[in-house]
């Protein structure tokens, strides 16, 4: 015998300083926001509050990308093309849609954010990623 | 101060529990209006709902004792704040009357829900009798919820 | 077995709606806070230990994302997650790591984010082939209990107010409360809603949004970052059975909580609690259960809770001061609770609790409560 349930509960996130940074760049400025780490100079995109490689707290926004490598992709059947984009600008990389083939989908080939027209203040303010236009 | 941004998200997720032998034996049960509790060898405690050990003893339970459906309450409150079901994303309406009901035949109690609610008609004590649904599925909520009968004893 | 010490600690203010951060810049606030308070460098740390329920947070791994406010990337880092007492079950397994000898510095940190999700919604989601049909939420469940509990020991709506009134009195002496109520009455707590009979909204604990670190540290480190260490000289916890109705007459039997405390008790040298404990921080999501809490501490016999509360005896100015904090009443983001019960206990023999502070604090209690029945305790003292 199966029992089956399931979970429905709604969650409301705040972003927080960096998050709602990040954010407001993207909806009202069309640019993406890292944050470099002014002890160890590691440039985090999205920015984030605390440096993942030495955990200061004390970092300042910087303008990353619109392009920038693609380092890695993968398509899923029905859902459709990630890859991982190393922003011009940041130390990692981003993961996010790739709007194009895998034909077109090319380790080191340059690639660039497609913003939305309409944008609200969430990631998928960035539609997905480009091959570098007049590449 | 940057304008506050926060995201909203639903979990929406669905499992597939499968129940084990003892839930089987009780499921079939109660789909014929009959409850049935697991009794310890060791301790002798008669637990409801059944689960595959005794927690005190640490011994497999087997042997299978009938409850009735009628027993007495020892424990009650009306609730009267809305709680959102997990379950369904929906809001479960108050007031409504819960309780422990101690099933005759059975060691533990029962939380379960009450047919009134007003704390002036409820006490520790009073008898109460399972209703069941018209539709019985083999679930525990085939009780729809407890009938206050009479005065306690 | 190393001795260990708390060596600092530090919390957030806590409060309805923390939206001006997110989940691990939260986190940073209550930690940045214990580690200068323990007058240590992050690189000083050799593990973190987090405190949450996945569930109440809604996401996968909330340690993942919220490690980096607690400096856990590249160390060994683990969550413990068992509803109320996450908190004091998660300093207690620092202790335990301390007291190996295997870490000499560890970090605990818990944090909560009610406003961002519906705790209570998560915490009826028990069992799914019966709970989650007949669920009351953690308040109605209490409020069943609670009606056992009087019947059996007497206590009244009157007494269990005087305890709500104690709380949001002391809390007003704590910066980090999320309920300061200076002025309350008993007359306010019985007029207030009747959420579930008989308990009334202000005999509740408060939805909060905060987060509270402590500092653990072997012997010799302790000795030398702290002039008074606050040592633990006893932690016990323990674990109950699934179902609510297995429990015997839960607030008045609480098995789990006073064998926790026979046990720590006995290793810290403690015969009479009233008399040995100068301060005790202890557990009470709702007033009624501090009541069945200095029954099963063994402030007092069986049937005497209402007449401690009555006579004044855990007040400011009593025999035993109980939450000079405030306590959960006054402040319970739930994850963090625990931590914060520790970290109250610790700053009494750290002699760091500021306007709370109790005089002359050698002993305190500090205990942690879950779910139907869960338990913890510690004794620290100004003495190993």
């Amino acid at each position: 015998m199966i029992r089956h349930e399931s979970i429905n509960i709604p969650f409301n996130y705040a972003a927080g300083q960096a998050g709602s940074a990040v954010l407001l760049a993207l909806r009202d400025e069309g640019r993406i926001l890292a944050a470099r780490c002014t002890a160890c100079d590691r440039v985090s995109a999205p920015a984030r509050a605390f440096c993942p490689a030495c955990g200061s707290g004390h970092v300042e926004y910087v303008e990353v990308g619109p392009g920038g490598e693609l380092l890695a992709w993968t398509e899923r059947p029905g859902k459709g093309m990630f890859g991982l984009v190393k922003l011009d600008g940041a130390s990692s990389a981003v993961l996010h849609r790739l709007l194009c083939s895998p034909e077109e989908a090319v380790v080191g080939r340059r690639f660039e954010a497609r913003f939305a027209t309409e944008r609200r203040g969430h990631i998928l303010d960035i539609e997905g990623f480009i091959p570098e236009q007049g590449e | 101060m940057n304008e506050r941004i926060s995201i909203t998200i639903e979990m929406a997720q669905s499992w597939g529990y499968a129940s084990g032998a003892a839930m089987e034996r009780f499921s079939a049960g109660l789909r014929e209006r009959r409850i049935e509790a697991l009794k310890c060898s060791g301790c002798g405690r008669r637990y409801l709902p059944p689960r595959p050990f005794c927690g005190n003893c640490h011994l497999e339970l087997d042997d299978w004792v009938a409850v009735a459906d009628e027993g007495s309450l020892e424990a009650w409150t009306v609730v009267n704040l809305p709680m959102l079901d997990g379950r369904t994303g929906e809001m479960r309406e108050a007031p409504y009357g819960m309780g422990l009901i101690r099933l005759d035949g059975a060691d533990t109690t029962l939380n379960h829900y009450l047919d009134v609610a007003d704390p002036e008609h409820l006490a520790i004590g009073l008898r109460v009798q399972a209703v069941w649904r018209d539709e019985l599925r083999g679930a525990m909520d085939d009780i729809l919820h407890f009938r206050v009968l009479t005065e306690g004893p | 077995m190393t001795e260990v010490a708390v060596i600092g600690s530090g919390q957030t203010d806590h409060g309805r709606k923390r939206d001006d951060v997110s989940q691990p810049e939260l986190v940073r606030q209550a930690v940045a806070l214990a580690l200068a308070d323990a007058a240590i460098e992050p690189e000083r740390l050799d593990a973190v230990v987090i405190s949450n329920m996945e569930l109440f947070e809604g996401r996968a791994l909330p340690e993942l994302w919220l490690g980096e406010g607690a400096y856990a990337a590249r160390k060994p880092c683990l969550k413990v997650a068992t509803g109320g007492t996450s908190g004091t079950s998660s300093c207690i397994a620092g202790y335990h790591q301390v007291a190996s000898g295997l870490f000499d510095v560890v970090l605990v940190v818990g944090f909560e984010k009610h406003s961002e999700g519906h705790t209570q919604t998560g915490m009826a989601l028990t069992d799914p082939f019966w709970d989650r049909a007949v669920a009351a939420g953690a308040l109605g469940n209490f409020a069943l209990s609670i009606s056992q509990y009087m019947a059996e020991r007497g206590v009244t709506q009157e007494q269990a107010a005087r305890v709500a009134v104690k709380a949001r009195r002391n809390a007003a002496r704590n910066p980090h409360a999320h309920l300061q109520m200076p002025d309350i009455t008993v007359e306010e707590v019985l007029a207030s809603k009747l959420l579930a009979h008989p308990v009334h909204l202000l005999d509740m604990c408060p939805q909060s949004d905060g987060a509270a670190a402590i500092v653990l540290a072997g012997g010799q480190t302790a000795r030398r970052l702290c002039p008074r260490p606050a040592w633990i000289k006893a932690a016990e916890t323990r674990h109950e059975q699934p179902f609510i109705g297995d429990i015997d007459r839960r607030l008045a039997s609480m098995r789990t909580l006073r064998e926790a405390a026979r046990s720590t008790y006995a290793k810290a040298g403690i015969a009479d609690p009233l008399r040995d404990l100068d301060v005790a921080e202890i557990y009470e999501p709702v007033s009624y259960a501090e009541l069945a809490w200095y029954e099963a501490l063994g402030f007092c016999a069986d049937g005497e809770a209402g007449r401690l509360i009555d006579e004044g005896v855990t007040e400011m100015d009593g025999t035993l001061p109980v939450n000079p904090s405030g306590g959960v009443l006054s402040a319970n983001p739930v994850g963090a609770s625990g931590v914060i019960r520790v970290a109250e206990a610790a700053k009494q023999v750290l002699g760091r609790a500021g306007e709370h502070q109790v005089a002359g604090v050698e002993t305190a209690l500090a205990t942690g409560y879950g779910v139907y029945a869960w338990a913890d305790a510690l004794v620290l003292g100004a003495t190993p």
